[in-house]
């Protein structure tokens, strides 16, 4: 296994073999193709924003679908055409457009097989940019994972490499639930070994990215990067770190997590989201009721501000969780 | 000046231009803003004619509240010459029921001329309680025979030079013929230019627009360059308005008649029509519909349904509506120098 | 112009008269505070879920409203179970965890009815494009009212819907009231129809009180849509009989109102006028349908009352198909 491929190009391989593998597999979002109804280039004249989907309107051009600039519309489509046999990955193009849409994910996908006894299946994957360091500011930067985790009837998967992306978009696609894919717009560049051949990932199995005795780190989709940094400076103190990557959130893998703050101790949570209701006070409360007695010190959030992301670089870099801060927080209870 | 107050009557139907024809031909939608503008055209070309004032059907959908509106934020320059706009007290049924209780208000108050906005059902309602109230007919639509098809404009300076007396309406209006219908003896609504017996047993979606279901036919006049079920008679024998006579077509099973006419029965829709008999019939000569079962079509829309319970009797009468003709009317200014001025001296 | 035989208009009375006595009864039984939640009443309006739904089948869906009974009969979704749901029993269609706003049988096409209003537009758009992924001929029907039809939601989809070509039926249900404000407040151009040509779509108005009117247009609208031809706005103008919920006073409707409509613009009593008129059908027959019908509705509200509540297992079942 010695292919190394982008996080982006796994997401593309990821889609380009579901839909070669299954008809019913169709994509639709913003640009997906790029340039239908122009004069220029009228297929493939984007591939998305930022390319993720360049290519597979040649390879599939009934199935690549643009959309207007409707979410509500088009991401409803691919909830009611999930409830009706087909298999659609729909892209929002920001988590931060999840306030015109939400209503369709939260109401009527998150709840169709609740409400209806059991009889609906909505195989529906919603694959949507999240994340900051872009200094796109307050309305293209944010996180918000945990706004659908808190939603029963949807899943949350937020992988943190090419491998764990390409399987786990794989398995979001199979999957006859509805799930929000999360791709941190900074993480497309990273390269990383991905096997050429089809495979999943199953949801609600932690990767245990770095074992260690003194301190558990839980950290979060890039977060995983920037936990790993400050691993391995503590490393150099002597200071062994266990980083869990929980991959998916919603189911989330809560045995590995607390097995190894058994082992530790020490619990650091990292997560790029706002502090308030998030992921971070979600799995401390976890482990503080659940593992209270075996925790030797309090446990430790590093999250962003209370605020919303600004856009001057100056304060994004002190708004995002960085390495120097999880080392600190660290220490704090070593 | 004129001595008295002269005062129009506008009645423009806001229901007109919805129907199926929108789904099954490829008949226009006539936006209700576009009604509402071409009353304030009329209204400025009204005034400045020296109209008082100007009564109008109100309504719940639109064309009365954009007028207010507009006559609001009119320029001061402008709204001096405006007549003074008002909307009858009636209550508002946003059925036919209100276009011809707004005829009945309009002639009550002495208007000189109704200018009445709509399609063939808009007119024929009107026209049944009009009498001696002359008309002036403005099309909203792509499937009308009876109303005008004019820019409103100049329909409105026709009313303002009538109201004003600047030409008399005996030397540009002219009686119309109108097919009547009685069934079991009682005195049904009338049709301007068709009235056409079908096998649709419902009344349904209203329009007709698939020529199988027809059985007879009679029209009041027949002009070949008219859309809609009298284009049938018309390209076989064609009626003027002003002839004593109308028309009686027997329709045919496909290829039975003694000729098959190509007619444009509605907006996009060019259909072979094959023809038993047709003859000229004069008014008052009464006919026995011998359909067991269907419907009465009024102007290309199904308005009455019957069995073979029902006595249905159809016959021509000259009766109809009086309507002006606009083109008469700018004649008769243009030979009088009605709207010219010569420079003094 | 389909012609309607005989069986059909018994078939179409017959669906008029269940929704009509499933929702007196229901407005009966909520008095009594049996009936847990909220629960908004179609009666009035079977004309138009009758004259729809008639021409579709079980391959073809439905995205319904908060008004959703009417739909959901006139889909063929059981009876019985839905009263059991509507009462939160085991043995209602959704197992007691939808309720009235949330019945569903997706084997009969029925996408659910739909607590948020307007929300059934994306959902029929992605119905119809499944169906045209099909091929076969397959269409979808989103009802909404006055009210939703100012929801972004149904806008939008209009858009995509013609931007697509999708085989989609907008129908829309104007009762003149969303819930207590009338339409003339809330809807510039009251012709919900007109809202067509600025998607350069067909918008049509009937009276959605005389079955066979809803029943041709909607026969056109959906042939049109299954032969490729794309959507149509159909508007529907109707009346409720009830208020907006169970327990609505009505204050915001004229004195009389109610009264007036049920005597001049009873869909039931304008279609067995029209029947019987024809001599398709006689008043014997209706009458027989009237004591079927009946006797259905007393067996529903029977068992739904007898029938065993869902248990606390129940509570933490299909939230997911696995999790």
């Amino acid at each position: 296994m010695s292919r190394k491929i982008s996080y982006k190009d796994a997401i593309n391989e990821a889609l380009s073999q579901e839909m070669e593998r299954d008809g019913s597999v169709i994509v639709l979002g913003l640009d997906v193709s790029g340039g239908s109804g122009s004069e220029g280039q009228k297929s493939d004249a984007w591939g998305g924003v930022l390319g993720v989907t360049k290519g597979l309107s040649l390879k599939y051009p009934d199935r690549i679908i643009d959309t207007p600039i409707s979410e509500s519309s088009y991401l409803g489509a691919a909830v009611g055409a999930a409830a009706c046999g087909m298999r659609p990955v729909v892209e929002l193009m920001f988590i931060d457009f999840l306030g015109v849409c939400f209503d369709q994910m939260m109401n009527q996908a998150a709840k169709f097989r609740y409400m209806f006894g059991g009889k609906a299946v909505t195989p529906v994957t919603m694959r949507t940019m999240y994340g900051g360091g872009f200094r796109a500011a307050a309305q293209h930067s944010q996180v918000l994972y945990n706004v659908p985790t808190h939603i029963p009837g949807l899943k949350v998967v937020v992988p943190s490499t090419p491998y764990d992306a390409k399987g786990l978009l794989i398995q979001s696609i199979r999957d006859n639930d509805p799930v929000v894919f999360m791709e941190h717009k900074a993480l497309y560049a990273m390269k990383g070994e991905v096997p050429e051949e089809s495979y999943t990932i199953p949801f609600g199995q932690a990767n245990v990215v770095r074992e260690g005795k003194d301190v558990t780190i839980v950290a979060i989709g890039r977060m995983v990067h920037t936990a790993g940094q400050a691993a391995a400076s503590l490393a150099k103190a002597g200071k062994e770190c266990e980083i869990i990557d929980p991959r998916t959130i919603s189911p989330i893998d809560w045995d590995t997590i607390l097995k190894s703050v058994e082992k530790t101790g020490r619990l650091v949570v990292v997560d790029e989201a706002n502090p308030r209701c998030s992921m971070a006070c979600d799995i401390s409360a976890k482990v503080a009721q659940d593992a209270f007695k075996a925790l030797k010190a309090p446990i430790r959030m590093v999250t962003a501000p209370h605020t919303p992301p600004p856009f001057s670089g100056a304060l994004e870099d002190l708004f995002i969780p960085s390495a120097a801060k999880i080392e600190a927080a660290v220490k704090a209870i070593l | 000046m004129q001595s008295t107050k002269s005062s129009v009557g506008i009645i423009a139907n806001p229901l007109s231009g919805r129907d199926v024809r929108r789904l099954v031909t490829k008949a226009s939608v006539f936006q209700n803003a576009e009604k509402s503008n071409m009353v304030l055209r009329m209204l400025g070309v009204l005034g400045k004619m020296g109209v008082d004032e100007v009564f109008m059907l109100p309504d719940v959908s639109g064309i009365a509240s954009r007028v207010i509106h507009s006559l609001r934020h009119v320029r001061a320059a402008e709204a001096s010459s405006l007549p003074r706009v008002t909307f009858l007290e009636m209550p508002i049924r946003d059925s036919a029921a209100d276009s011809l209780k707004a005829t009945e208000l309009m002639k009550e108050r002495g208007v000189s001329v109704i200018i009445v906005m709509g399609g063939d059902g808009t007119h024929r309602v009107v026209a049944s309680a009009s009498g001696d109230t002359p008309l002036l007919t403005l099309s909203t639509g792509t499937n009308n025979v009876f109303p005008e098809i004019r820019e409103a404009t100049i329909t409105g300076l026709a009313a303002g030079l009538i109201a004003s007396e600047k030409v008399r309406v005996k030397d540009v209006a002219s009686r119309n013929k109108v097919v009547r219908c009685e069934v079991n003896g009682v005195r049904k609504d009338l049709a301007l230019v068709d009235l056409a017996v079908s096998t649709e047993c419902w009344i349904g979606a209203r329009a007709l627009w698939e020529a199988t279901c027809l059985r007879e036919l009679f029209v009041s006049f027949a002009e070949p360059d008219a859309i809609g079920l009298s284009s049938i008679a018309a390209l076989v024998h064609p009626v003027h308005r002003s002839d004593a006579y109308g028309l009686r077509l027997v329709v045919a099973p496909p290829g039975e008649g003694f000729m098959t006419v190509h007619a444009p029965i509605a907006p996009g829709v060019l259909v072979p029509v094959s023809v038993a008999e047709i003859s000229e019939i004069r008014p008052k000569e009464i006919f026995r519909v011998e359909t067991p079962r269907g419907t009465i079509a009024l102007d290309g829309e199904r308005e009455i349904e019957f069995s073979d319970k029902d006595s249905v009797k159809v016959w021509l009468e000259m009766d109809g509506p009086l309507t002006v003709d606009v083109n008469k009317v700018m004649q008769k200014a243009a030979k009088n120098k009605v709207l010219v001025q010569q420079r003094e001296g | 112009m389909a012609e309607l035989k005989k069986e059909d208009l018994l078939k179409a009375y017959r669906t008029m008269r269940e929704i009509r006595d499933f929702e007196e009864r229901l407005h009966k039984e909520f008095a009594t505070g049996k009936i847990p939640g909220f629960v908004h009443l179609y009666a009035g309006e079977e004309a138009v879920a009758t004259g729809v739904c008639m021409h579709l089948n079980d391959e073809d869906r439905v995205a319904s409203t908060h008004r959703g009974h009417g739909h959901c009969i006139a889909k063929g979704v059981d009876i019985l179970g839905m009263m059991a749901e509507i009462y939160g029993k085991k043995t209602g269609s959704c197992g007691g965890k939808g309720g009235s706003m949330h019945i569903a049988d997706l084997d009969k096409g029925m996408l659910g009815a739909n607590g948020i209003v307007g929300a059934g537009g994306p959902l029929a758009c992605g119905a119809a494009l499944a169906a045209k992924f099909k091929g076969k001929g397959g269409v979808a029907v989103v009802f909404f009212g006055d009210g939703a039809s100012n929801q972004g939601t149904i806008l939008e989809s209009m858009n995509l819907a013609n931007i697509w070509n999708l085989p989609v039926i907008f129908l829309a249900e104007n009762n003149g009231y969303a819930e207590s404000t009338g339409v003339k407040y809330n809807v510039p151009t009251p012709n919900i129809a007109d809202r067509a040509a600025g998607f350069n779509m067909p918008g049509v108005t009937v009276n959605g009180n005389d079955f066979f009117a809803v029943y041709e247009a909607a026969g056109e609208a959906i042939k049109r849509a299954r032969e490729g031809g794309g959507p149509t706005l159909l508007e529907c103008k109707t009346n409720r009989f009830y208020g907006h919920f169970e327990g609505d006073a009505m204050t915001y409707k004229a004195p009389g109102e109610v009264k007036q409509q049920r005597e001049e613009c009873d869909s039931l009593k304008i279609f067995a006028a029209k029947a019987t008129a024809s001599g398709l059908v006689t008043a014997a027959e209706l009458e027989a349908i009237d004591k079927e019908v009946a006797a259905l509705i007393d067996e529903a509200v029977e068992k739904a009352v007898a029938a065993p509540n869902p248990t606390e297992a129940d509570l933490l079942t299909d939230v997911y198909v696995s999790y």
